[in-house]
C-alpha cells in the first residue's frame, strides 16, 4: 500500500492483514462452529508518529473491533499488529505489559467507562497500580494532579466522584487516564459522539492541544465525518470489516473515488440551508449486509449503483486506481465531488 | 389510504365542534414546566412560545437539558406528573387549549390528531409483541376494527414506509428489525391514524448517516403527501438546515431565537445561536482551534438571573446579569431574538 505520511515520522503502529472472526456455534453440549462473523477481515493500516488516522464507517463495519484489537482487548484471529518493529503476537506475556503501556484508549461513553465508586484521583491513578514502575509511589498524587491540570480540570477536584462532573468533564477524565502511562499512541473510539455540540468542540481542541504538546499519534474512530475531517491527517473508510478507501484527508473529502465513500459523504447533512437544493444526495438502498455472510466479490455491490458482473466474482483490491492518487477498492473507481461534510 | 369512521362518543363530537380550522395547527403560549426534585424545583421550560403553521416544519434546536423534549412531552400530554408540573401556559390545537381537556379527550387527540416519534425505537416498541400486533392495536382500539382487518391495515402501513416484504415481516418482533427499519415502524405507527401534526423527537440520532438520510427523506415525502405539520426536535444543525422551515433555538428552557431557517444560518441574532454555528468544524478552520462556548449549560434548579446565557456570553453587559430576562425583540417581521444586543450580534 502506498501512503504518503502527511507529517514526517516513522511508523509507530501497523497492521498486516488483520482479521477478527467471531465463531457462530450451534448446539449446547456438542458445540460446533457453523460460521463466523467477520468483524474485521483483512485490514492494513499504518500510523506514523504524531499523526491522526481517522477511521470512519457505519455501525457494524468493524471500526470498534479494530480499536479493541489494537489495544489488546481482543486477540486477532489472523494477521499481525506491529508496534514499531515488534510483532505483538510473538511478545511474551511479561513483555506484553510493558508494550501495552505505549498504546492506550479513550472510550466512547464517559458515563459508563468511569467506575462510579472510585474518586477521580483513583481512576486516573489506577494505571500506576498495574505499572508501578512508571511513577514511584510517592510521586503518584503529584502526577495525577498534573494530569488533571493537563486536561483542563481543577486539580483540587481530585477526591470527587464521576457523577459530580458533566459529560465533557468526564471525557476529560477518561483522556487523563489514557495519558497516565505516557503512551505514544491513543486509540479514541467515538470520543465525542456522546457529547453536546458546544462541548464536542472543547474536547476536540483538547485532543489537538495534547497531540501538539506530547507528540501523540491518534487512531480517531468516529461516525461524524465533519469532526474527523477537522482532526485527521489521513482517513480510512471501512465497510463490512474492510477498508474500502484510504488517503490523506483531502483525498477522501474532495477527491473521493469509492462509491461507498461518496454515498457516506453525501448523506451528511450540511449546516447551510442555501445548499439544500444544490446537494447531490446519494440515497443507499437497504441496510449493511450481515458480516456473517458477506456478499461475494465486492462487499458493497449489493447496494452499489455501479455494480457489474465482475464485482460479484472478483474482489477489488485496495490499490491506486487510474485518474486518482490514493488507494480505492473499487473496479470502477471514479472521482466525484459530493457536497457533503466538505463545506 | 381509505378512511374509516372513527368510533365517536358524545364528548368527541363536542370536541370536534370546538376546533377552529382557520387557527394554526398548533400554538404554544408561555409554557412553563417545573420538576420537583430533591435539590429544589428544576425549571425545565420557562416561557416557551411558538406557532406551527400548516404543512410546515418547525425545528426545535437545543442541547441536552434545554427543555426541548419536555416541551414535546407537554404537547403530547405524556409528562409524568408528579414530578413534572405545568405551572403556566397554553397549548392550543386549532384554537382549543389541550391543557383544559379531559383525560379521555386528550387521549383521542394524541392518537388521531397529534402523533409522536421517539428517539430510541427499540425501547419505544414493546419487545414481547409482534410489530403487526402493535400496529394493529391502534386500529383495534381507536377504530374498533377486527383483528384481521387491523392486521391488513398494518401491512399497508409497513408498505407505506417501504419495509420490503411487509407481509412476511408483520409477525416479526422488534428485535428482528435493524435500527433504520425499527424507526420506520415507529413512523408507520405514528402515521397510522393520519394525524395532522407529527412530533419527531431526535428521530435519527441513533442512526447512521446513510440510514438517517433514508429516514429523513421518507419523512419529508410523507409530510408533503399528507400536508402534515412537523415538529422536529434535534441538536443537529445539519439536519435542521436540510429540512426545517422555521427554527426555535432553546437555551435553559426558553426560546432565545425564533427565525426562518435561511436567516438564522446567514445572520444569527442571538449570541448562543452564533456560538453554536461557529462550533461546527469547517474546512477553512482545519488546523485551528474550534470555537468553543466557554463554561457549561446552567443547572436547571439554579438558572442565572437575567439572561440565562450571560455567564457564557461574550456580548454580555451589566444589564444582562440582572432580572428581568431579555424580552423577545423583533429582529424582523418573522423573527425574534431574546438578546438586548441583537443588533451587535447580527452585525459582528
Amino acid at each position: 500500500m502506498t501512503q504518503t505520511p502527511s507529517r514526517i515520522g516513522e511508523v509507530v503502529l501497523a497492521t498486516e492483514d488483520l482479521r477478527k472472526h467471531y465463531p457462530l456455534t450451534q448446539g449446547i453440549v456438542f458445540k460446533k462452529q457453523v460460521g463466523a462473523v467477520r468483524a474485521v477481515d483483512g485490514v492494513n493500516i499504518q500510523l506514523h508518529r504524531g499523526e491522526t488516522l481517522g477511521v470512519v464507517g457505519e455501525s457494524g463495519c468493524g471500526k470498534s473491533t479494530l480499536a479493541r484489537l489494537l489495544v489488546g482487548l481482543e486477540t486477532p484471529t489472523e494477521g499481525k499488529i506491529m508496534l514499531k518493529d515488534r510483532d505483538l503476537s510473538t511478545v511474551s506475556a511479561r513483555d506484553m505489559r510493558k508494550v501495552r503501556r505505549n498504546i492506550q484508549m479513550v472510550m466512547q461513553d464517559p458515563y459508563t467507562s468511569l467506575n462510579p465508586r472510585m474518586t477521580v484521583g483513583d481512576i486516573i491513578g489506577e494505571p500506576f497500580d498495574i505499572h508501578p514502575e512508571v511513577v514511584p509511589k510517592k510521586g503518584r498524587t503529584a502526577r495525577v494532579r498534573e494530569l488533571i491540570d493537563l486536561v483542563g480540570l481543577n486539580a483540587d477536584h481530585i477526591n470527587r466522584y464521576p457523577h459530580q462532573f458533566s459529560g465533557g468533564q468526564r471525557q476529560r477524565i477518561g483522556i487523563a487516564r489514557s495519558l497516565a502511562l505516557n503512551p505514544e499512541i491513543i486509540v479514541c473510539d467515538e470520543p465525542v459522539s456522546a457529547l453536546d455540540v458546544s462541548i464536542q468542540a472543547q474536547v476536540v481542541n483538547l485532543l489537538e492541544k495534547l497531540q501538539n504538546e506530547l507528540g501523540l499519534a491518534y487512531i480517531f474512530i468516529a461516525h461524524d465525518l465533519s469532526v474527523v475531517r477537522h482532526i485527521a491527517d489521513r482517513v480510512a473508510v471501512m465497510y463490512l470489516g474492510k477498508i474500502v478507501e484510504t488517503g490523506v484527508e483531502d483525498d477522501i473529502y474532495e477527491h473521493t473515488t469509492h462509491p461507498y465513500s461518496q454515498a457516506l459523504l453525501s448523506a451528511v447533512p450540511v449546516p447551510d440551508p442555501t445548499l439544500r437544493e444544490r446537494r447531490d444526495h446519494i440515497i443507499l438502498e437497504g441496510d449493511v449486509p450481515s458480516p456473517a455472510n458477506p456478499p461475494s466479490g465486492c462487499r458493497f455491490r449489493t447496494r452499489c449503483w455501479k455494480a457489474q458482473e465482475i464485482c460479484a466474482t472478483e474482489e477489488p483490491a485496495l490499490i491506486d486506481r487510474p485518474g486518482s492518487d490514493h488507494p480505492s477498492a473499487c473496479h470502477f473507481a471514479e472521482e466525484r465531488h459530493v457536497v457533503g461534510a466538505t463545506t | 389510504m381509505t378512511t374509516d369512521t372513527p368510533v365517536k362518543s358524545e364528548s368527541t363530537a363536542r370536541f370536534l365542534t370546538q376546533l377552529d380550522m382557520s387557527a394554526p395547527p398548533l400554538e404554544v403560549r408561555d409554557l412553563h414546566v417545573e420538576f420537583r426534585t430533591t435539590s429544589g424545583r428544576a425549571h425545565a421550560v420557562n416561557g416557551m412560545n411558538f406557532v406551527l403553521h400548516q404543512g410546515q416544519t418547525r425545528a426545535i434546536l437545543g442541547e441536552s437539558g434545554s427543555g426541548k423534549s419536555v416541551t414535546a412531552q407537554a404537547i403530547m400530554g405524556i409528562l409524568d406528573s408528579p414530578p413534572a408540573e405545568i405551572t403556566k401556559g397554553e397549548i392550543l390545537y386549532r384554537g382549543v387549549d389541550l391543557l383544559k381537556l379531559s383525560d379521555e379527550d386528550r387521549r383521542r387527540v394524541r392518537a388521531n390528531h397529534i402523533a409522536m416519534i421517539f428517539q430510541d425505537a427499540l425501547s419505544a416498541l414493546n419487545p414481547v409483541f409482534t410489530v403487526g400486533f402493535q400496529l394493529g392495536e391502534l386500529f383495534r382500539k381507536h377504530r374498533g376494527m377486527s383483528r384481521q382487518a387491523a392486521k391488513a391495515r398494518a401491512v399497508e402501513l409497513l408498505d407505506l414506509v417501504r419495509i420490503p416484504a411487509a407481509k412476511d415481516r408483520i409477525n416479526d418482533f422488534p428485535h428482528q428489525f435493524s435500527g433504520g427499519m425499527r424507526q420506520r415502524v415507529m413512523i408507520a405507527m405514528a402515521l397510522a391514524l393520519e394525524p395532522e401534526i407529527l412530533i419527531a423527537d431526535e428521530p435519527t440520532t441513533a442512526l447512521d448517516v446513510t440510514v438517517q438520510a433514508q429516514v429523513m427523506g421518507l419523512l419529508a415525502e410523507l409530510q408533503s403527501e399528507r400536508n402534515m405539520s412537523l415538529i422536529l426536535i434535534t441538536h443537529d444543525m445539519g439536519v435542521v438546515a436540510d429540512v426545517a422551515d422555521e427554527i426555535s433555538v432553546m437555551y435553559a428552557g426558553r426560546v432565545v431565537e425564533d427565525a426562518p431557517v435561511r436567516d438564522i444560518y446567514a445572520r444569527p441574532a442571538h449570541p448562543y445561536t452564533k456560538a453554536l454555528l461557529e462550533s461546527i468544524p469547517r474546512v477553512d478552520m482545519k488546523g485551528q482551534d474550534l470555537a468553543v462556548i466557554k463554561g457549561l449549560p446552567p443547572v436547571l434548579t439554579n438558572i442565572p438571573p437575567g439572561c440565562a446565557f450571560h455567564p457564557r456570553c461574550r456580548f454580555a453587559q451589566d444589564n444582562c446579569k440582572v432580572p428581568p430576562e431579555p424580552p423577545h425583540y423583533d429582529v424582523d417581521v418573522d423573527r425574534v431574538a431574546a438578546c438586548h444586543y441583537w443588533r451587535e450580534v447580527i452585525e459582528s
